[in-house]
């Protein structure tokens, strides 16, 4: 990978300035100083030039992602609520006789601050500005500047990415990239969560049209597990059981969870494959579908060697497919075995507790369930995000996993569970404000707790549970090392995607080879294989994509450094993990993203070109650790840099083992 | 920079580790390097006989009706052929064709439940055998194997699973270090095992010996679970770089005929892998296959999954006869559960936990055998049910495990090798 085969010719009592000129990995390989002299003028030029992609390592461009401003004045209002919070969760401790750690210092307390609200360590510079900022106020000021920077948006995507399994491709004719852009920047807008939910769950029309539907598409021809999904993301609570049987130990019958199905059976995305008899019936009376269908097959016909393009198939598919909501009746399986009704009978729809608001009364079964479930009054909507996010920040949910809510899974600290499920109805479900309030409190800031899980339960909260990184936090971070300008590929925006993936159906017919024609611009322009070259040509290093995690494409394949660190396949919710593994020591050893740092160009790289081995070492430890050395750790860098074979090698070093740290992984 | 008197051993160790303690690389490192190899304290005495174990994993949840346990003449059977096996009596789903030509040392179990029809909740309970649990991680049945058993190869992992890490328990409560290496891509083998170019070996040491260094106040202030399995893991990774045997890993070495035979799916070339890696000395090799979850359009897709299946299986069984490994070597084929013998309305099958089928073979097994039976439709057991701790259990003892000794979380609660139950006597040797 990175073969420079060129002999090391001397041992160069060199500047680290030399670092300047080639970069610590080039400057590893020619040796430096006098050496470097000695390369050929053309070939230093192509080292100079460097392999970082341009696109990243020049100045940042504005962004075009608008995000909410986030309200000074309720500073107090926000201080209030978190002390309010402190309290409960310390009156855990003294009932148990615990004391809370220690609180944390502004170095650790930055780093944790980005890594939670920005989802990357802060560079070099964020840190030493916070350090050196003498304001009163700085930590609420910090938190507030994050909660309305991109970093947050990106961060808070991943964090919806793993729950909501966002893919490009749910089925391969399923294009759901705007419902992805649509997530996005929902969250920058900072929509209220019930009204957020209750758009998905009631949206309709074409993903580019309206890109809510991707979340009824996301398990689209699947009406049980959709609702068994939607009601363990929404309710925390695991129904999905019941789908085959009454759960041996949970409350559920196969009958409830029938019954709630029957809301949204009726929905249907029109073209997409066989459709079952009734659907069919009510789709073909829609133009735009009869059109798809009549394409695809006189493309069938047409066919040379009866050998069709299925990919230019589920092009048409996807203009055929159109969310909407139909009356339809859900039936028990024909195997029904319990008493209170009989195989095949026709199931009216009902609730799993309380009652449809009357408000939605006349709309139809998907409005009810929608009004249902996000409605003020089933609290359990409200108090499933609230211990959700309360999971987020403090690292153990109050409630464990945070889907499965039953009477035999109680919550550690109802009390607090019930009052943060107050403080989310009182903030009108402004999620950001929640977390606002959650990462002020005292608790938040104090050094991270060890957590077994097998040994001592229930957490205390005495501080926030040791978390490693997640994959996507990792990247991210790395990336910040890299990148001057790490946001500079955004993923497909909404408008981009319709002008190339609309065939417009409703203005007379189109031919064939008007839908082939269209079909092949939108592949040059959104082909799964021609945005992955695309991306490695302007942002390849190695071939790695350097953009943040939330814009790579996914699922990524397995073997990719987030999948290694355990991002998730998108198939099961909340599919991420922070376990440890083998090969993500070797990537950490020996991987390409871990030396990108080295390059020339790069943002840490930029940060060590000092002529001072204790600048330098003070540089590398405040850009990944995001503090100063100890005295004894500063002077063993220094000797480091100093003693190797030159002083690029050793700056290298000193780079590669922080990096190969427990303490860069985990956040204290 | 010392060196280290008290690691008498690494002297003879691979040059890596000497080198890494000469240039001074942290105790902590070198003591789970050491510990590692003499075995762990508290692990269990080797048990006597165990050999290997290959388990094949349908994730998604295989078709038992289409498969190994079809319904001639029923409804039910759908649009998937049905056909004669070696086994006079015994018939398979019709892509099965290879491995009905060696039915004979095949033993089929007809009658296998579960209590789970989601996913995550059904991998993890063939993997464990025991439920999840909010409170505790149960081990998979390979981590308790090499915890009963102990490593083969010094260097070399354990335990190996080609697919993805993610959801599977690992360890759970053991070690973590016992926990399966993860190959994401079978064609690419382990990635990351070679030192850049630029950097020499004195370099590495180097820069090992710095990050222990430095890494020493966190260590101890965060000391904990998930900090100790990452400083295993470290310690893990290092001894596996200095191995000679990496080659195992690398299909490249492998004849183009052998490749070709297997198939050339990254289903199949995990197969391929699973046998370079248990010749070469790792105890348990799980191969993911995913993609059964056949809820639509499943008899056009089906088909041609089973035959990669079906070919890949065929081959590994044979090879393994070939090479004087399968009296060693358990082979296990299993899913989560079943699909639904009723065809949904989009030609698919829904979730099935209350009858499926599962394969065993070689070490431990006897062939041409069928334990247990659906009813006619496919629905339920007929006869003969098999729990998935009865399943776990009959693994650990056609391998060799010591599936009667109970073992303490530390939580205080006992836990056996398989969950329990009782070993299925018709389907063992």
């Amino acid at each position: 990978m990175f073969v420079r085969p060129r002999p090391h010719t001397q041992r160069g009592r060199t500047a680290i300035l030399t670092l300047a000129v080639v970069g610590i990995l080039a400057g590893l390989a020619v040796g430096a100083g006098a050496a470097e002299k000695r390369v050929p003028a053309r070939r230093r030029a192509a080292a100079a030039q460097g392999r970082l992609p341009p696109a990243v390592t020049d100045a940042p461009a504005t962004t075009n992602l608008v995000v909410a401003p986030v309200d000074r004045s309720r500073r107090a209002t926000v201080a209030a609520a978190a002390a309010a919070i402190d309290r409960l969760v310390e009156a855990g401790w003294q009932e148990r006789g615990l004391e809370g750690s220690r609180a944390l210092d502004d170095a650790r307390y930055v780093r944790r601050m980005y890594l939670e609200l920005g989802g990357r360590i802060p560079t070099h510079e964020e840190t030493v500005t916070f350090f050196d900022d003498r304001a009163a106020d700085k930590r609420a000021e910090l938190v507030d500047r994050l909660l309305e920077s991109p970093d947050y948006v990106s961060h808070l995507y991943n964090y919806w990415a793993d729950i909501l399994r966002l893919t490009e491709r749910p089925q391969k004719n399923l294009y759901c990239e705007p419902y992805l852009d649509w997530v996005k920047r929902s969250i920058a807008a900072n929509r209220p969560f019930d009204e957020w939910v209750r758009e998905m769950l009631t949206a309709d029309g074409k993903t580019w049209e309206n890109p809510a539907v991707g979340f009824q598409l996301r398990d689209q021809g699947m009406p049980l597990p959709y609702v068994d999904n939607t009601v363990r993301v929404f309710l925390g609570t695991q129904i999905g059981c019941a789908q085959c049987h009454d759960h041996p130990f949970d409350s559920w019958t196969q009958h409830q969870f029938y019954e709630l199905a029957a809301f949204t059976a009726g929905t249907q995305a029109g073209a997409g494959g066989k459709l079952p008899k009734e659907q069919r019936r009510q789709a073909l009376t829609d133009p735009v579908v009869r059109s798809v269908r009549g394409l695809m097959a006189e493309a069938r016909r047409s066919a040379r060697d009866g050998k069709v393009d299925n990919q230019f198939l589920q092009f048409l598919q996807a203009n055929g497919t159109i969310v909407s909501h139909h009356t339809a009746a859900l039936a028990l399986p024909h195997d029904y075995k319990y008493d209170d009704a009989k195989p095949l009978d026709v199931v009216a729809p009902r609730v799993l507790w309380g009652e449809v608001p009357s408000g939605a009364a006349g709309a139809d079964g998907r409005e009810h369930f929608a009004a249902w479930l996000t409605a003020r009054d089933n609290r359990q909507f409200a108090r499933t995000i609230a211990n959700r996010l309360w999971k987020k920040v403090m690292g153990v949910g109050l409630v464990n996993p945070v889907d499965d809510f039953r009477a035999a899974n109680p919550p550690s600290h109802p009390e607090l569970l019930e009052h943060l499920t107050d403080l989310v109805l009182d903030l009108d479900f402004d999620l950001r404000e929640y977390l606002r309030v959650l990462v002020s409190t005292a608790t938040f800031a104090r050094r991270a707790v060890p957590h077994d899980p097998t040994v001592d339960s229930p957490f205390a909260f005495t501080g926030p549970a040791l978390k490693r990184m997640t994959a996507e936090q990792l990247w991210d971070s790395i990336l910040t090392l890299v990148a001057t300008d790490p946001e500079d590929y955004q993923r497909p925006r909404t408008e981009e995607f319709a002008a190339a993936a609309e065939l417009d159906l409703t203005r007379g017919k189109v031919t064939l080879a008007q839908a082939q024609e269209a079909y092949q611009r939108f592949v040059a322009a959104f082909g799964p294989r021609q945005t992955r070259l695309q991306l490695v040509k302007e942002y390849g290093y190695h071939g790695q994509v350097l953009a943040r995690a939330s814009e790579l494409p996914t699922p990524l394949p397995l073997g990719h450094f987030l999948r290694q660190f355990g991002q998730s396949d998108r198939e099961s919710i909340e599919g991420g993990r922070t376990v440890a593994t083998i090969p993500q020591i070797l990537a950490m050893f020996n991987g390409s993203i871990t030396h990108a740092m080295l390059e020339r160009g790069s943002a840490l790289h930029t940060e060590v070109m000092a002529d001072d081995p204790r600048r330098a070492v003070d540089v590398i430890f405040l850009a990944i650790l995001s503090h100063r050395p100890s005295a004894e750790d500063r002077q063993f860098a220094i000797q480091e840099i100093t003693s190797a074979e030159t002083p690029a090698t050793g700056v290298g070093n000193v780079i590669w083992a922080l990096l190969n740290t427990r303490e860069f992984l985990f956040i204290q | 920079m010392t060196p280290c008197p008290a690691f008498d051993d690494c002297h003879s160790r691979r040059h890596l580790l000497a080198g890494a303690a000469r240039a001074g690389l942290g105790v902590a490192i070198l003591d789970a390097v050491a510990g590692a190899v003499t075995g762990t304290a508290g692990a269990a005495p080797p048990a006597a006989d165990f050999g290997n174990v290959i388990c094949l994993f349908m994730k998604g949840a295989l078709s038992h009706i289409d498969t190994f346990d079809p319904k001639p003449g029923r409804d039910e059977q759908g649009e998937t052929e049905v056909i004669q096996t070696a086994v006079p009596g015994v018939s398979f789903g019709g892509s099965m064709t290879r491995l009905a030509a060696r039915a004979d040392r095949l033993a089929v179990v007809r009658s296998l439940s579960t209590e789970t029809g989601a996913h995550e909740q059904g991998i993890y309970t063939m993997r464990t055998a025991y439920a999840p649990l909010g409170s505790i991680q149960h081990p998979a049945l390979g981590a308790w194997a090499l915890h009963a058993a102990g490593k083969k190869s010094r260097e070399l992992p354990g335990y190996v699973l080609v697919g993805n890490g993610n959801e599977h328990p690992g360890a759970g409560f053991l070690d973590p270090k016992l926990s399966p290496v993860p190959v994401a891509d079978p064609r690419l083998g382990l990635e990351n095992t070679r030192r850049p170019a630029y950097l020499s070996q004195t370099n590495f040491e180097r820069r090992l010996a710095l990050a222990d260094r430095i890494d020493r106040d966190f260590r101890r202030a965060y000391a904990g679970p998930q900090v100790e399995a990452y400083n295993q893991m470290v310690a893990e990774a290092i001894r596996l770089l200095g191995s000679d045997d990496l080659a195992a890993f690398d299909l490249s070495r492998e004849p183009a005929a052998v490749r070709s035979r297997y198939g050339d799916t990254p289903f199949a070339q995990g197969c391929l892998l699973a046998r370079r890696l248990v010749e070469a000395g790792v105890r348990f090799v799980e191969v993911e296959f995913g993609g059964w979850d056949m809820h639509r359009e499943l008899f056009a897709e089906l088909p041609a999954k089973a035959a990669q299946l079906d070919a890949a299986m065929a081959t590994l069984l044979d090879d393994l006869a070939d090479r004087g490994l399968l009296a060693s070597t358990l082979v296990v084929l299993v899913s989560e559960f079943g699909r639904s013998p009723r065809i949904n309305e989009n030609a698919g099958r829904d979730h099935h936990p209350a009858v499926f089928s599962a394969v065993l073979a070689g070490k431990g097994i006897r062939g041409g055998v069928v334990h247990g039976a659906s009813d006619e439709r496919g629905h339920s057991p007929a006869a003969d049910g098999v729990s998935v701790a009865d399943f776990n259990t009959t693994i650990a003892a056609a391998a060799g495990l010591p599936y009667e000794r109970e073992f303490f979380a530390p939580n205080g609660r006992p836990f056996k090798i398989g969950g329990g139950g009782k070993p299925i006597a018709t389907v063992l040797a």
